[in-house]
């Protein structure tokens, strides 16, 4: 499984991209993963009161867990997550 | 040691916030060609420099003001200017070799930064710390940490 | 009055007469200021049929009230006209200092009226406004003018000009204030150059006056929090600009790729913001009284697209970008470059150029027709040239300058150019996200994403997160968010600030400011009173129910590729509760009661 990083969690990470090996049946299991592999950098912007922050979008192959089970959302068969912190444009 | 405003081109986005807060504080409205700073944009290249009274320790404003209205605080080291005393010559106008002294004809003063006693306006609206009211030797010793960050990271990134 | 200045300016470009009015102070309660008051006085002064390129439309410049004031990122005007890209009443809405520095000269809006003779500026240093010759100006591109002018005027001077396009009148020519910030959109630029007006320099000395200083202070404080605590308006937009946009576009397949073929992208990173602050950003820039500081400024150091300069937005990389098959930041920018210098909208720029490409990778057009240019998907340098020929009316530019509507019609394929009411689309495929396309369908200004950004809810969860492919609740959604929009355009205040500050906010800021008072509801109602009012011209002007539409191949061509695969756009089955929603008939007309409501009657 790939795992793709943008913005502010390319700084937290200093990575774009990672290939993703260790077992995750879902996104709470990844997640819980990465905040202990990168740190407050990361946390701040993806986790808020023990739950996904909700500016925060990660993406099942293009689909927004938001609205579809959060954290709890199953990674079977997903081949790529994408994790964006809050952002905004226009 | 007393206290300065440092500008931090670098930092300042152009938005004159700082023009603002300082025309409000001083006039009670948004008049901000009363404002005592003032933000210089060159639009080609996209930069900003605000621009307010440095606070000379050696001040021709000071030098040339007969009756004493610009003068020197020794408890502050600040210029301040006493309304009261100025009879308009103007020279303090001459003198500011930066121009940071001006008449404004509207209220028959000389507008210059005065630093709101000791609380500047604009440093406070800063959205970016363009703009910091500091300790007037350490200010020096931020900018130079800054510019030391800057090498630092030129080094880091060289030998990943 | 405190907020507005009180006063209005009218010029008679063609007699040369300068005259005076007072500012209506119901007008100014009901309409706030900017596009709501510029579009009140087209409706009480221009027929609605009017040519937009003669003498007797008018192009009405005007900032709001809470422009010149510390209200944060508060200080924009609005263009206000008919457009002629679109023949829709047309407002552009600009930043920088220009439209607080029109407040300060004492004018809450500036009317043109006629056509000069000959090419003129306009001189407006307070109270006196003169016309000057602007011969040795014309042919001038922004830059260029814009110092002649500070030279010729004042460098404290602040100016708004056409560039050769706006003087040719090229169909979405811009209107450029302190060279870099553009009154895009809907071609208003083409009708500045109708009326032979090659600028505006303005210079005031006065103050815009507070009803309640102490409130005022406190609410545009506690807005000035609410934005810099958000993670969107305190962080993000400043470090990485609004092109932070192209990845999450492209990751839920809604980044319009190949002039709107599919929704995604293989190589968006190249062009996107973070690739952009890693590369070409030299510093953050904020219009006047910004505290978010989106604006990019940047520089190219490639010898073949060098230039240095603001931009891009997101729309921008992606209309020069992905949406030609772009991958080079480079040349993306220097498409940019060319645009604010010359005076080009780059949403409609980038969105002809698409267009070509389309024709030219699918044979209709060929060398032959593009005079040389080689417009494949992908070729960087033919797109730049293509720019460059626009602005200037050299070869194929000459046919890109009438926007992609008429240029693929001129071809036998207008099914081609993805525009709604003959203006460009922005960079979201409502395909992938279905309130967006409702709302482009349905803006009074044609393709245009600012006006109604569903995609704040839809794609990013701001303020909440709604889902996109859902069309139950989007005509709604769309309707509340065209209502807010027009009234934050018309205060004066970035739409920006919505990702921090809600109607209660903007209602606080507006009464201690005004001393006049207004609720939450009573700010929104403002601007569902400009959006209604812009659909009665509209509707006048000729516009029906059948113009409520985007392309063909969106509605009924699946999404061939990407994350979004197999989606359509929902907008005709969205339509008739979209229009019930606002209270208007099964035509699309403001109903009686509807009119009555909003004081329209």
């Amino acid at each position: 499984m790939k795992v793709r990083y943008f913005a502010l969690l390319r700084e937290a990470t200093h990575k774009r991209e990672e290939e993703w090996t260790r077992p995750a049946p879902d996104v709470r299991t990844l997640v819980n993963d990465l905040v202990a592999l990168y740190g407050e950098p990361f946390a701040k912007w993806v986790m808020k009161d023990g739950d996904l922050y909700g500016f925060t979008a990660i993406l099942l192959d293009g689909k927004d867990v938001r609205g579809r089970g959060g954290l709890d959302c199953s990674l079977e068969g997903v081949a790529e997550v994408d994790i964006f912190p809050p952002l905004a444009g226009g | 040691m007393g206290m300065m405003l440092t500008i931090h081109p670098e930092k300042c986005t152009g938005c004159r916030n700082c023009e603002l807060a300082c025309a409000l504080e001083h006039g009670g409205d948004f008049r901000i060609k009363a404002s005592r700073i003032h933000v210089y944009a060159w639009e080609r290249e996209a930069f900003s420099v605000p621009m307010m009274c440095q606070q000379c320790s050696d001040a021709s404003c000071v030098t040339v003001c007969m009756p004493k209205a610009m003068h020197r605080n020794p408890a502050t080291g600040l210029v301040e200017y006493d309304a009261s005393k100025c009879i308009g010559c103007k020279m303090c106008v001459q003198a500011c070799a930066f121009g940071n002294a001006a008449w404004d004809a509207l209220t028959a003063s000389i507008l210059k930064c005065d630093t709101c006693d000791g609380d500047p306006a604009c440093a406070k609206i800063c959205p970016t710390g363009a703009l910091e009211w500091t300790d007037d030797d350490l200010a020096v010793q931020a900018r130079k940490k800054s510019f030391a960050t800057k090498i630092k990271n030129a080094f880091s990134e060289a030998q990943s | 009055m405190n907020g507005w200045m009180g006063k209005i300016l009218r010029v008679d470009l063609g007699s040369g007469k300068i005259s005076t009015e007072r500012l209506d102070p119901k007008t100014a309660r009901d309409y706030l200021g900017a596009r709501g008051l510029g579009t009140k006085i087209m409706w009480d002064e221009v027929d609605p049929n009017v040519d937009p390129l003669s003498p007797e439309n008018k192009l009405i410049f005007a900032p709001g009230p809470f422009s010149g004031t510390f209200a944060p990122s508060s200080g924009r005007y609005d263009v206000v006209t008919k457009g002629p890209l679109t023949g829709t009443i047309a407002a552009s809405n600009s930043g920088g200092s220009f439209g607080a520095e029109l407040k300060f000269a004492g004018w809450d809006a500036v009317i043109l009226e006629g056509k000069a003779a000959k090419p003129t500026w306009l001189s407006i240093v307070d109270d006196v406004v003169e016309l000057r010759d602007a011969s040795r100006l014309w042919g001038k591109d922004v830059p260029e003018t814009t110092e002649a002018l500070y030279a010729e005027a004042s460098e404290d001077s602040k100016v708004a000009c056409i560039g050769p396009a706006g003087e040719r009148m090229v169909l979405f020519a811009s209107i450029m204030n302190e060279m870099q910030r553009a009154a895009g959109r809907t071609g208003v630029g083409a009708v500045m150059g109708s009326k032979n007006l090659k600028a505006i320099v303005v210079r005031g000395s006065k103050g815009v006056k507070v009803a309640d200083k102490d409130a005022f202070v406190a609410a545009c404080g506690e807005a000035s929090r609410k934005i810099k605590e958000h993670p969107v308006g305190g962080t993000g937009l400043r470090l990485y600009g609004t092109n932070v946009l192209v990845n999450i576009l492209n990751s839920i397949g809604g980044l319009p790729t190949n002039n709107f073929q599919t929704g995604h992208f293989a190589n968006a990173d190249m062009v996107g913001g973070e690739t952009l602050a890693a590369n070409q950003l030299q510093r953050p820039r904020g219009c006047f009284a910004c505290i978010i500081s989106c604006g990019r400024g940047t520089k190219v150091t490639n010898p073949k697209y060098k230039g240095e300069g603001e931009g891009p937005e997101y729309e921008t990389a992606w209309g020069f970008g992905p949406d030609c098959g772009i991958d080079d930041l480079d040349a993306v920018i220097k498409a940019n470059y060319i645009c604010n210098e010359l005076g080009l909208d780059t949403i409609s720029m980038g969105g002809t150029v698409a267009c070509a490409v389309e024709m030219f990778d699918k044979g209709i057009i060929t060398l032959e027709d593009t005079e040389g240019l080689d417009l494949r998907s992908g070729n960087a340098e033919a797109m730049v040239e293509a720019v460059r020929l626009t602005g200037i009316g050299e070869g194929f530019g000459k046919k890109l300058a009438l926007g992609s509507y008429r240029l693929a019609s001129l071809y036998g394929h207008p099914e081609m150019s993805m525009t709604a009411k003959k203006q460009e689309m922005p960079a979201y495929e409502p395909r992938a996200v279905q309130g967006i396309g409702l709302n482009y369908a349905t803006n009074n200004r044609g393709g245009c994403h600012v006006r109604g950004y569903t995609i704040s809810p839809e794609v990013l969860g701001v303020p909440v997160k709604y889902d996109k492919d859902a069309t139950e609740g989007k005509p709604e959604l769309v309707a509340m968010f065209q209502n807010l929009t027009g009234a934050i355009d018309s205060s004066g205040a970035c739409l920006f600030t919505t990702f921090g500050i809600g109607a209660d906010d903007y209602a606080a800021m507006l009464t201690a400011l005004t001393g006049v008072k207004y609720t939450g509801d009573d700010f929104v109602k403002c601007g569902e009173r400009v959006w209604n009012l812009e659909r009665l011209w509209n509707n006048r002007s000729g516009f029906t129910a059948a113009d409520d539409a985007i392309p063909e191949r969106l509605t009924t061509v699946p999404m061939p590729t990407g994350p979004s695969k197999g989606a359509v756009s929902h907008v005709k089955e969205m339509m008739p509760h979209y229009y019930a929603v606002r209270g208007w008939d099964a035509e699309g007309r403001p109903t009686p009661e509807k009119l009555a409501e909003l004081e329209l009657a």
